[in-house]
């Protein structure tokens, strides 16, 4: 199993449609697929119509062995499932204090999955915390969606120093550009400098387009309502590009 | 994929009127009629099947896919968004997984479609107020296509899939169903149902050899059984071998023949003489005739691993051989064995070969050894091949000209063929550890000869290469990188054989060949 984290520190850069877009394509590529909405808001949850809800809570997950396996709900795509949000999630950072190795106590919950599906996506709260700690130990892909600026640029860079400890070792960070306008010179200039930390960007860049925001009117992936936009090209290619990269690794 | 429960329904009522009746009674949302055509393949001897996996391409308005699957189709191993490519193999579909596991399970052997399903389905969900899907019911008919225009009606039935995480819902529609409907415990693998209704398992007629004698029976007519199950194979393997469809059914094809000659050459005092002279001529007509499309297929087959010993910058100058291989394998397909195969000699040959298998056994024959008991002449066989391949091989040494070990390579593939005919007559593990000795100083033998033939034949190709003009210096420099790597391994080969030799002559080994085939009482002959 391939885990593949949505993160950024920022908020509403586009984590979630890029967990939502490219777990479906996942799935449609034949891969048996999970998604993790590890956000206390369930999004992801949203987007797929499944109810933010985990019997027993987050307590519940970390108490009993089979608890994650028995959260998970199939979506209405074959080969996709997902672990719904749920409103405990908001306590997370108390409730891993507590535990035993609190920092890849996620890690080890995941175990019981991993046989059973080929990627997992974890959709990420926005922030810097025991759980984004929990996540790098976890993930083998850091996705971090990066909106053209130069603030953003600033926060990547917080990301990968954060990143860069001996427990992480493991863990590849993949920066890429989410909700570009082309009209904005500023976007143009930073896309073609990739100056610092962008280097490592992928080349496929996800467009700021109506289409995508239109998720939360379809609750769907994109790819089932505007296949033939732009956008739904662009999250293609940037799937087939991570996947190029991870099996050249 | 949980389980599926599975109603059949009777009657003669259409699908739609099972569709209406079911979304009003149980509040289901119905979506349009989709149609599938799922054919299922496999390799002709049924790799996949025997491996436990089976491979659908299903095709759909939406267009053609591929799943690879395990466990009565219930667990997916991958998939891709394709048809299969026509050649069948698994080599010329795009890279991913599906290629990868297919190329493991299938090796050298193409893909062959074994059935073809056409499935009308209306699918029916149950659906909560977030706009959810908790449950699906397919109302469905399932056709076999078996070459006619209409396929054949196979089963009306009810599908209740339930989806992980909503069991409740399921357990809710299963209760309600139950009320009007018998609920089958037959099974939701649509492969197993098309299997049952063409009657045929996967690689089931591709004619690997299984022979069962019994121990007192007449050595002719073990020796005319042998034969029959020989020409089975062989004629199971001729249109392949046409076709090319892949490199297996000629060689299956070949190994046939060849095993047919040696039968007719180590039970002499079995057939009758001028039987035996006859068809000794004819088979080994049949077997030179296809020896240089058999090493062209070889050479195809090793491609990848010629590539392989060059450098990167090298391996593209080494395609005009691939090309030139591509070329004179289709001609020899061409002019030399579909003419052969088509013409009046192998008409005859197979028609006086199944007169003959088909014929009364002669009361009083007249060949010598036609009325022992096959377990004796078995025995006497196996054992004198086997010393003679033990003198012969003890008598090799490191000076020793190649033809001693090509000859000794021969006499071992004869003592080979003897124990793979007369296998049911020992006892199974004794005799394949036998055979796996064998198959150790085989290999190594093998691999002297072939690469001998390898090193003279590609040498003449790049001859012919360059008066063709297909020939650049890059290329020229390829081959000889090529040959010169062959003939190391070549030479590796010879130094192996003493080694090679020693084991398989080793004393624990001879006493197991010893228990096995020195006849009874024949202290003498040991
Ligand atoms: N490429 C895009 N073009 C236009 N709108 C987008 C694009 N990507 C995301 N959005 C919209 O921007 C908002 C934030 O996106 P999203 O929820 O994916 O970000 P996020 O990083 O997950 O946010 P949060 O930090 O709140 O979890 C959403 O309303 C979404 O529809
Ligand atoms: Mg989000």
């Amino acid at each position: 199993m391939i885990t593949v984290a949505c993160y950024n520190l920022k908020g509403g850069v586009g984590k979630t449609a890029t967990a939502v877009n490219l777990s479906y394509l996942a799935a449609l590529g034949g891969a048996g697929t999970l998604v993790w909405d590890l956000d206390p808001q369930g999004a992801a949850s949203f987007y797929y119509r499944i109810k933010p809800r985990v019997k027993g809570g987050s307590p519940g997950l970390f108490r009993r062995k089979r608890k994650l396996a028995a959260a998970i709900k199939a979506t209405d795509f074959p080969r996709l499932d997902l672990v719904p949000a749920d409103f405990s999630y908001r306590n997370m950072d108390l409730l891993l204090e507590r535990q035993r190795k609190p920092g890849t106590r996620i890690r080890k919950l995941l175990k019981s999955v991993r046989g059973q599906y080929q990627y997992l996506f974890l959709d990420c709260p926005p922030g810097i915390s025991l759980l984004s700690e929990n996540i790098f130990a976890a993930a083998d892909v850091l996705l971090v969606p990066v909106i053209p600026t130069t603030l953003s640029l600033r926060t990547l860079e917080q990301v990968l120093a954060f990143c860069a400890g001996e427990d992480y070792r493991h863990l590849r960070v993949v920066p890429f550009f989410s909700m570009v306008d082309r009209r904005k010179s500023l976007h143009r200039e930073m896309i073609a400098q990739r100056s610092g930390a962008l280097e490592q960007a992928l080349a496929t860049c996800i467009p700021y387009a109506s289409e995508v925001e239109q998720m939360g009117v379809h609750r769907a992936p994109l790819e089932t309502y505007a296949h033939a936009s732009p956008a739904a090209g662009a999250y293609r290619e940037l799937w087939a590009e991570l996947q190029r990269r991870s099996a050249a690794r | 994929m949980q389980k599926a429960s599975i109603y059949p329904l009777g009657g003669a009522q259409r699908l739609r009127h099972w569709r209406d009746r079911l979304s009003a009674q149980a509040g289901l949302t119905a979506d349009p009629l989709e149609q599938v055509q799922i054919t299922y393949y496999d390799s002709f001897d049924g790799r996949l099947y025997a491996a436990g996996y089976s491979l659908e391409q299903t095709h759909t308005a939406a267009g053609a896919e591929l799943r690879l699957l395990r466990d009565s189709g219930r667990q997916l191993q991958a998939a891709l968004a394709a048809a299969l490519p026509v050649s069948g193999f698994p080599a010329d579909l795009p890279p991913g997984e599906l290629r990868r596991r297919l190329e493991k399970l299938l090796d050298m052997r193409a893909l062959l479609p074994v059935a073809t399903l056409q499935v009308r389905r209306y699918p029916l969900r149950g659906v909560d107020d977030e706009g959810k899907t908790r449950v699906r019911l397919q109302v469905e008919s399932v056709g076999l296509l078996d070459g006619g225009g209409k396929p054949r009606m196979l089963q009306k039935r009810l599908l209740l899939q339930p989806l992980r995480g909503y069991a409740k819902s399921a357990r809710r529609l299963a209760a309600g169903l139950a009320r009007d409907f018998a609920l089958e415990t037959a099974t939701d693998d649509l492969y197993a149902l098309a299997l049952a209704a063409t009657g045929k398992r996967p690689g089931e007629d591709s004619g690997k050899l299984d022979i069962q004698l019994q121990g007192d029976m007449r050595a002719d007519a073990a020796a005319r059984h042998i034969a029959a199950r020989l020409f089975a194979t062989l004629q199971a393997n001729e249109a392949g071998a046409l076709d090319g469809l892949d490199s297996e059914f000629l060689h299956d094809f070949r190994v046939a023949v060849r095993r047919t000659r040696s039968l007719l050459d180590e039970l002499k005092h079995v057939f009758p003489a001028s039987l035996r002279q006859r068809f000794t001529a004819e088979f080994a007509w049949l077997g030179n005739l296809t020896g240089t499309l058999r090493d062209l297929d070889v050479y195809l087959l090793k491609f990848a691993s010629y590539r392989a010993v060059l450098p990167s910058e090298l391996r593209p100058a080494l395609e005009p051989l691939r090309t030139f291989l591509l070329y004179k394998q289709q001609q020899e397909r061409v002019e030399r064995l579909t003419v052969a195969l088509q013409g009046k000699r192998y008409h005859k040959l197979k028609q006086r070969w199944q007169r003959y298998l088909d014929a009364p056994l002669a009361k009083r024959p007249v060949a010598r050894d036609a009325l022992k008991r096959i377990d004796r002449v078995a025995h006497r066989r196996t054992w004198r091949t086997y010393k003679r391949i033990l003198a012969a091989g003890q008598a090799i040494n490191a000076d020793s000209p190649p033809g001693e070990l090509h000859a000794l390579r021969k006499a071992c593939k004869k003592l080979r063929y003897l124990m793979e005919f007369f296998q049911s007559l020992y006892p199974p593990e004794q005799i394949q550890v036998a055979i796996k000795a064998l198959k150790q100083l085989q290999d190594n033998l093998g691999d002297f000869q072939d690469l001998e033939v390898q090193v003279v034949s590609l040498r003449r190709f790049a001859m012919e290469m360059r008066r063709r003009g297909e020939y650049s210096a890059a290329t020229g420099e390829a081959m000889a990188v090529l040959l010169e790597t062959l003939e190391t391994r070549r030479h590796q080969a010879r130094d192996r054989f003493a080694a090679r030799f020693k084991r398989f002559a080793r004393a624990q080994n001879q006493a197991a060949f010893k228990r096995l085939f020195r006849p009874a009482g024949g202290a003498k002959t040991s």
